[in-house]
């Protein structure tokens, strides 16, 4: 396993790096990136270790700078889980400030708009105001926080690749978006073992009941992560719901962490492997649903062949 | 524009905002199901058939004591029925016969009813069944506005919007093109309509028919306001035209034109702004007149109303559906009335409900809906869970604070998640889990209360949902997530639910044993590796061969090789 910790000015000094990479990249692009990418310039996996604020920045500047996913004028949607109407400290919905950090980064590399879109379980206006998403988002600038349940509000979409799950509607506005950024909180799942990226994706859909009803739920998960696939995903493992999840309450355990990748599969491994379950630790291929990803091409679940790197801010 | 007019509508307009604000959240800065609070049927009515004082009543006060100075102006100026029945009757009477609505020999004919009324109301108090929802004209017009217009509104809202939608983000308005509202559903609401549109189509046979003749209110705010201080006088300009006659819309005024019913006159002033010599103006001297024309309420009538409220209130007590009073509720009430958290026991319950709606337009995710007949007669347009629509929200408890009667206890929010309504049961053949070992678990997942549990279970391939009863709320959010078609695989039933008068529902639960873990950050192991506790279900029981190790792992995750 490629493993390499960083002091705290080793990570100043490689991030000035890295940004001056970016703008070079920035300015020169077909040329650099291609070096870029050859030469592994950024890690495949990014842990970031501190307050939720701070180290969402530090896990996104880590992962190649908000620069690298938003251009500037595009339009970015940020996907929470605020699927509940609890407080953060019930690990049940994403830390309000992991959103308002990454919307504040997609606005400073000039994202035209950012849209924090969520089609929560219950009652929707009490899971913007309860997550405490709507404090810490509501009036930043050119920033919308919707919580969206109705059908117009919807589009049929296909899902060529789907072994069960062959269309569904997916939010119009997550269709428009240019860049798709998913925000989970890490918490444990009654069905589907952990609920992290790919099952929040069922977040931006309108019929989730089928997936139960008429599918294989695990199956279905990864179809719908070959039509819905993050540039970028940042795990909310400030706490984690160990127990009782989805909705809790159950166990609640600090890790201080957020996880950073562009391979949603690769960061849900992570989480899964970074934290206790149950009171067990748990490989990522023991959970279902990012086994068949890995299996199907989606993402890689062997974070022991990927490069991750550690930052502490 | 008229005096009347000038307070009238405002006071209305009013009354609509605060109808709109009874919703989630309620604000703090005022009490929003005041109006319900000002009629004094509804005050009075209630606390005869509860037999008790209510406080939050005591507003009536408010308009039952200075009915001895200014008569009946609560119908004139304050009552949004009023205020209705006014709006209606200009379309309903519109083009019809203007003239001679008065004529002396027809006004008095039903006015008398409205005592009568009263009277019958009494008599079912008597019995201590409440009949004030038929009858309470403020109960009627909140339904009305409710139940029927406020979905109506949001449609045609909603309709305005979508129609705007492509636009909105061109002129800057972008976070409109999100909005839409959600519209509510209400069972009944048919029939709710009818009555009231009934009412309102008396108009045909006399202007303010309900208001002179039928509101056992009004009936109640004259018989405190038969000499009020402040009165209609006529001096001695009066020609005789008779116009202020046929303007009156109340029929206050004698064939004289001077002498005044002082208890049918509601203030509206149409007889001054109509005399052509300026001889009416009101003030607080002038003749005190009986009523005009005298009104035949003999003894015998009186006590006949109240003997067929009395029947009436019998009738319905020995109906089959009936609920009594006691700790056991007979067997034949209905397993699926299930009662909003913090309604007081059954007969208490209907004893003060008067139908008027507000908790169910108020109720945050739409459960709350009116009944038909089964709480039995007396219980018509009582509230329910309808768990099947919509779950019961675990952080929100305004039908109580919206409740103006206490029929539903304003509970607080930690008492609130302990006020029990009821159990839910599996029904496991209907299950897509235990009955077709589908992986499923949606109740699971959404259970506010963590008291729904995958489990192994002997001859199953997946984990298969099971209930921890002390744990359930009776919220119903199981219920209503259920994916399977119609009747729900999870079903919530009166079962365990807590009905208390006046004691803690946080003690009362403790006591029973009932475990509500609403807060965060608690231990909460995976089912199968805590044994439960002696006296609580035991995980069921494994046959031998299928003590697999998997079933050590917790739901959704697989053996690794």
């Amino acid at each position: 396993m490629i493993h390499y910790k960083m002091s705290r000015r080793e990570f100043i000094e490689k991030s000035a790096q890295c940004a001056a990479f970016a703008a070079a990249g920035a300015a020169l692009p077909g040329l650099f990136c291609e070096s870029a990418r050859a030469g592994r310039r950024f890690p495949d996996i990014v842990v970031s270790e501190g307050m939720p604020g701070p180290a969402t920045r530090g896990a996104v500047r880590a992962i190649g700078g908000m620069e690298r996913f938003v251009k500037r004028g595009v339009r970015v949607v940020i996907k929470p889980n605020i699927s509940f109407p609890n407080p953060p400290d019930m690990g049940s919905t994403t830390h309000p400030e992991v959103i308002r950090e990454l919307a504040a980064l997609c606005r400073e590399a000039g994202a035209a708009s950012v849209l924090i879109l969520d089609n929560p379980l219950r009652d929707s206006e009490l899971c913007l105001e309860r997550s405490g998403l709507k404090t810490a988002c509501g009036n930043l600038p050119e920033t919308g926080v919707r919580v969206l349940d109705n059908e117009r509000f919807f589009e049929k979409v296909d899902v060529p690749e789907g072994k069960d799950l062959t269309s569904t509607r997916i939010m119009k506005q997550v269709l428009a978006a240019d860049v798709l950024i998913a925000a989970p909180v890490a918490k444990s799942h009654s069905a589907t073992g952990v609920s992290l990226a790919m099952k929040g994706m069922m977040g931006l859909i309108h019929n989730r009941w089928e997936f139960h009803v008429n599918m294989d739920l695990n199956t279905a998960i990864v179809d719908l992560c070959t039509v819905l696939r993050p540039h970028l995903t940042v795990i909310d493992a400030s706490r984690i719901l160990s127990t009782g999840g989805p909705g809790g309450p159950g166990k609640v355990i600090p890790l201080n962490k957020i996880i950073a990748s562009t391979d949603m599969v690769a960061a849900d491994a992570m989480a899964v492997e970074l934290g206790t379950w149950y009171g067990k630790t748990f490989r990522a291929r023991q959970v279902k649903h990012i086994r068949l990803a890995h299996e199907r091409g989606l993402g890689h679940m062997d974070i022991e062949n990927q490069v991750i790197q550690e930052v502490f801010v | 524009m008229r005096f009347q007019r000038l307070i009238q509508i405002p006071v209305f307009i009013l009354f609509l905002v605060l109808l709109g604000f009874a919703a989630y959240p309620l604000p703090a800065w005022f009490e929003v199901d005041v109006f319900l609070r000002l009629d004094p049927l509804i005050a009075l009515g209630s606390m005869a058939a509860a037999r008790a004082f209510i406080p939050r009543l005591a507003w009536a006060l408010i308009i039952i004591v200075p009915a001895l100075i200014l008569g009946r102006f609560f119908c004139g100026y304050v009552c949004p029925m009023g205020v209705t029945i006014d709006f209606s009757d200009r379309i309903i009477r519109r083009g019809g016969k203007k003239h001679g609505q008065n004529a002396f020999e027809n006004v008095g004919r039903f006015r008398y009813l409205k005592y009568l009324f009263l009277a019958g109301l009494a008599g079912t108090a008597l019995l201590g069944i409440s009949s004030v929802f038929l009858f309470s004209p403020l109960s009627l017009i909140t339904r009305f506005y409710a139940l029927m217009i406020h979905p109506l509104a949001l449609m045609i809202v909603n309709a305005f919007l979508d129609v705007f939608r492509p636009v909105f983000p061109a002129v800057g308005l972008e976070s409109l093109s999100f909005v839409t509202y959600k519209v509510p559903y209400f069972n009944t609401n048919l029939f709710v309509a009818v009555l009231i549109v009934g009412i309102f189509l008396l108009a045909l046979v006399q202007p303010r028919f309900w208001c002179r003749n039928l509101c056992p209110a009004g009936a109640i705010l004259a018989l405190f306001g038969r000499k009020p201080l402040f009165r209609r006088r006529v001096s001695e300009a009066c020609n005789g035209c008779g116009r202020c006659v046929r303007a009156c819309p109340m029929a206050a005024i004698g064939e004289d034109f001077v002498t005044t019913a002082h208890s049918e006159c509601i203030f509206c002033l149409k007889c001054r702004d109509v005399c052509p010599e300026h001889a009416v103006s009101f003030g607080i001297t002038g003749k005190r007149h009986p009523p005009q024309p005298e009104i035949d309420l003999g003894r015998r009538k009186v006590v006949g109303a109240g003997l067929a409220g009395v029947a009436a209130a019998a009738l319905t007590m020995t109906n089959l559906h009936h609920i009594h009073g006691g700790e056991t509720p007979r067997a034949l009430r209905s397993s699926r009335l299930i009662r909003p958290p913090g309604a007081l026991p059954e007969p208490a319950f209907q004893a003060r409900c008067v139908r008027c709606g507000e908790c169910m337009k108020g109720c945050l995710t739409n459960t709350l809906q009116p009944v038909w007949f089964e709480a039995g007669i007396s219980g018509l347009w009582t509230p329910k869970i309808t768990a099947r629509l919509a779950g019961c929200e675990q952080n929100c408890n305004i039908c109580g604070h919206l409740c103006p009667t206490g029929a539903i206890r304003p509970l607080d929010m930690e008492e609130k998640k302990h006020a029990k309504v009821g159990t839910a049961r599996i029904i496991k053949t209907r299950c897509i889990a235990w009955e077709q070992d589908r992986t499923c678990l949606i109740c699971d997942e959404i259970c506010p209360y963590n008291a729904i549990s995958n489990q192994f279970a002997a001859g199953h391939r997946v984990t298969v949902p099971v209930i921890d009863e002390n744990r359930c709320n009776g919220c119903g959010y199981c219920e209503n997530k259920c994916p399977v078609t119609g009747e729900a695989a999870v079903i919530v039933e009166p079962l365990g639910e807590l009905r208390l008068a006046t004691e803690s529902y946080l003690e009362k639960a403790r006591k029973r044993g009932l475990v509500y873990q609403a807060r965060g950050g608690v231990e909460d192991h995976f089912i199968l590796d805590t044994p439960r506790e002696k006296g609580k279900r035991k995980p069921i029981p494994l046959a031998e061969e299928e003590k697999r190790e998997e079933i050590s792992l917790p739901p959704g995750f697989i053996l690794d090789e």
